[in-house]
């Protein structure tokens, strides 16, 4: 089955159980943020994705690391992932998810990635000037990136909007090349 | 006649034998004797002469030919052999001429193969000189840009490094604010 359909499969799967435990805003925003940790942690990569170790271990270590903070149907569901030999495929998975599950409420998935944690008011303006920039209803679903240094970068669909530090940073970099 | 007659008679013994000579009378010859030698060859001279004649005249004659014959076959001989001469000459000069014109040739080709061949060879040092000139300028461009990115990598990591630090909980904001204005300003 090619890959895109496979992904597809186990989204619409995702989403209905979800939907049908009447958790699908909280799965969708949970396996978000666990597909961002898995894209920027190697070691957490590496372990779900080995072949050489067990089902058992990857399934200990997901429980140890999502247990405490992630509702139990979003920790089975990426066991399920997990044990069917599909970790590789988890953020696409997470991301189809997500942005069936906005679709579904007519909304845009806006990923913002900042330094630091946003306050809940901060993100409502935020989503509130996002809507006006794109034009779309936004859904806001925050990253926490040192990389940016400071700032924020949203990207919504193909649209990103880069305001952080280290792209300024980047710019005046490129800026000193061309001189 | 009658003397030679007179003298086989004395030798016979018949007539007296003459006093026994002496002096120039050994080497002379007797008058008789004398006598009858112009005789004799009065008789054979005529002989020859009235018999012999034509066929002498005719041996002359086809002598002479033969001879005239000889002396014009060489005179062909010699035209023809100066003729083959003045051919030989001709050929000769013809071939020192041609001998001049392939080493003219040969000359005016070396020295147009030469000329060509330095041409070349300068146009081709030329090009070599150029090109090397072009890399040389091009390395320099690079080596610059190289040392321009590393510079700005290092200044940049540097200003990274130190805004990092000075990025504190109100600097989030303040960039977060400014974030959320900039973005009011932006239209779908």
């Amino acid at each position: 089955m090619p890959t895109d359909d496979r992904i597809d499969g186990y989204a619409a799967a995702i989403l209905e159980v979800a939907k049908a435990e009447g958790q699908l805003e909280r799965v969708g925003d949970e396996l978000f943020r666990i597909a961002r940790a898995f894209e920027s942690s190697t070691p957490l990569r590496e372990a779900l994705t080995d072949p050489r170790i067990p089902a058992e271990r990857k399934k200990g270590v997901i429980d140890d690391l999502l247990g405490a903070k992630t509702s139990p149907l979003t920790v089975n569901l990426v066991d399920f992932v997990v044990s069917a030999g599909r970790a590789s495929d988890l953020p696409a998975i997470a991301d189809r998810v997500t942005a069936r599950a906005a679709s579904a409420r007519r909304k845009a998935i806006a990923e913002v990635r900042t330094a630091v944690e946003l306050d809940a008011a901060t993100i409502e303006r935020l989503t509130a000037a996002l809507g006006k920039a794109t034009g779309k209803d936004v859904e806001v679903k925050t990253v926490v990136d040192p990389t940016v240094i400071g700032g924020v970068v949203a990207r919504v669909g193909d649209v990103v909007i880069d305001g952080t530090v280290s792209h300024r940073l980047q710019q005046l970099r490129e800026t000193l090349n061309k001189r | 006649m009658f003397n030679v007659f007179a003298r086989i008679a004395f030798q016979v013994g018949e007539v007296t034998p003459p006093e026994v000579p002496s002096g120039t009378d050994l080497v002379l010859p007797e008058i008789n004797e004398l006598i009858a030698g112009i005789i004799a060859f009065a008789i054979v001279f005529l002989v020859v002469w009235f018999k012999g004649r034509g066929w002498i005249s005719r041996t002359l004659a086809a002598r002479q030919d033969a001879i005239i014959g000889q002396v014009k076959a060489a005179e062909t001989t010699k035209l023809e052999a100066e003729s083959l001469l003045a051919d030989y000459k001709q050929q000769i000069a013809r071939a020192r001429d041609d001998a001049n014109r392939i080493v003219e040739d040969a000359r005016r080709t070396a020295e147009t193969h030469r000329s060509e061949t330095t041409a070349r060879a300068d146009t081709e040092a030329a090009e070599i000189v150029r090109k090397a000139r072009e890399e040389a300028a091009g390395e320099k461009q690079r080596a610059a840009g190289a040392i321009r990115d590393e510079v700005a990598t290092l200044s940049l990591a540097v200003a990274a490094k130190a805004v990092a630090g000075a990025v504190d909980a109100k600097a989030h904001k303040k960039l977060v604010e400014q974030y959320i204005a900039e973005l009011g300003a932006l239209h779908p």
